[in-house]
């Protein structure tokens, strides 16, 4: 079951959920609105190995904004740190931002059981389109689990910015 | 509801989830990774159309890998068989893989209750990336449903390899001239 905005905000009160820090402003009926963090990174390299290392550079957005470009691939992550120990959860964009021709993710909407943290968001873009820091850019729903709770230990448990791929710890 | 990974092993164990083969060490808190298989297809040149079978190309890894090119459609698949005739999937790119800047479906992460075989996934890259065969690429995830089930009985059924869209069996329609259909900029 999916849990509706008043529930996420009970959770919240009942430290059952962490959304930090938290507006109840940014409730929604079923789920929570959350803000774009400061740092976005791209990878360097030309082609990307799905195992190899690789070389990232990190730009901060300014105030005043950073102009995302259609043909390019940018890594940014929420400003809040979000996740339960208790509910699943998943990510979406708002209308808002899809509207505006914004993917915050590419196909990977789950949040583990147990992963509390600043998510990483995979940005594309449809046209040339301005982030702001801070910008209201997504929601986060929470959804029950049936079974025994097996908590995330991950790798990237307790993230606190933007994390490129560590998929190189699977080479074989 | 979502399953737990504990549900998903037990629900394996009793024959209420298929996931063939199924490795424990693939069980994620909310999920279960799957692996990449080694072949693809590409639709060949030209305008897609839904009536029509459209042709498509096989591709096969080279030594284990393949170089996917940017903002081209590969169908892939998954190796494993998965499914249930309880539970209903539905599936995502493992976190670290869309962070290499790829999607590996193209908002149709849903499956149906009783579909059981190899998914054919959708892997569109932004940038080019190198892929392994037998890479954890994805996560199925399971979920309870309400009501009454009936059972998939699909075009799709029982699935193996990368299969292109069979689109053109929903619709039994005249054959149309497409040479009328309307291009860009017309």
């Amino acid at each position: 079951m999916l849990l509706t905005g008043g529930k996420i905000h009970e959770e919240v009160c009942r430290n059952a959920i962490t959304i930090s820090d938290f507006d109840e402003n940014n409730l929604e009926p079923n789920s929570y609105g959350f803000r774009l963090g400061e740092e976005i990174i791209v990878y360097d390299e030309a082609e990307v190995d799905g195992l190899g290392p690789r070389r990232t550079t990190k730009v901060t957005i300014p105030e005043h904004g950073y102009v995302l470009e259609p043909d390019r691939f940018y890594l940014g992550h929420t400003y809040e740190t979000m996740g339960s120990n208790e509910y699943a959860s998943e990510i979406y964009a708002r209308l808002s931002t899809s509207a505006l021709g914004i993917f915050i993710q590419t196909s990977a909407p789950l949040g583990h059981t147990g992963a509390i943290v600043k998510w990483t968001l995979e940005i594309v873009v449809a046209q040339h389109v301005i982030a702001y820091p801070k910008m209201l850019i997504g929601k986060i729903c929470f959804w029950e689990n049936t079974g025994e709770v097996r908590g995330y230990a991950g790798r990237y448990a307790g993230s606190q910015t933007v994390i490129p791929s560590l998929l190189s710890a699977e080479a074989p | 509801m979502i399953l737990t990974g504990q549900a998903i092993a037990n629900a394996v164990k009793s024959g209420d989830i298929t996931i063939d083969p199924f490795v424990p060490g693939q069980v994620n808190p909310n999920s279960y990774n799957f692996t990449l298989g080694p072949s693809f297809r590409v639709y060949k040149e030209g305008v897609l159309n839904p009536r029509e079978k459209n042709q498509t190309d096989e591709i096969w890894m080279k030594d284990g890998e393949i170089v996917l090119q940017p903002r081209r459609l590969y169908l892939a698949h998954t190796r494993e068989r998965i499914g249930s005739k309880k539970f209903a999937p539905t599936y995502a790119a493992r976190s670290s893989v869309a962070r290499l800047g790829m999607f590996i479906n193209l908002s149709a992460s849903l499956g149906d209750i009783g579909f059981i075989g190899q998914w054919t996934i959708q892997l569109f890259a932004l940038h080019p990336i190198r892929l392994y065969e037998g890479m954890a690429i994805g996560q199925m995830m399971f979920w309870q449903p309400k009501g009454e089930i009936e059972l998939y009985e699909g075009k799709y059924q029982g699935a193996y390899g990368p299969i292109a869209s069979r689109i053109h069996r929903d619709v039994a329609v005249e054959p149309v001239d497409t040479e009328n259909a309307l291009m860009v900029g017309e």
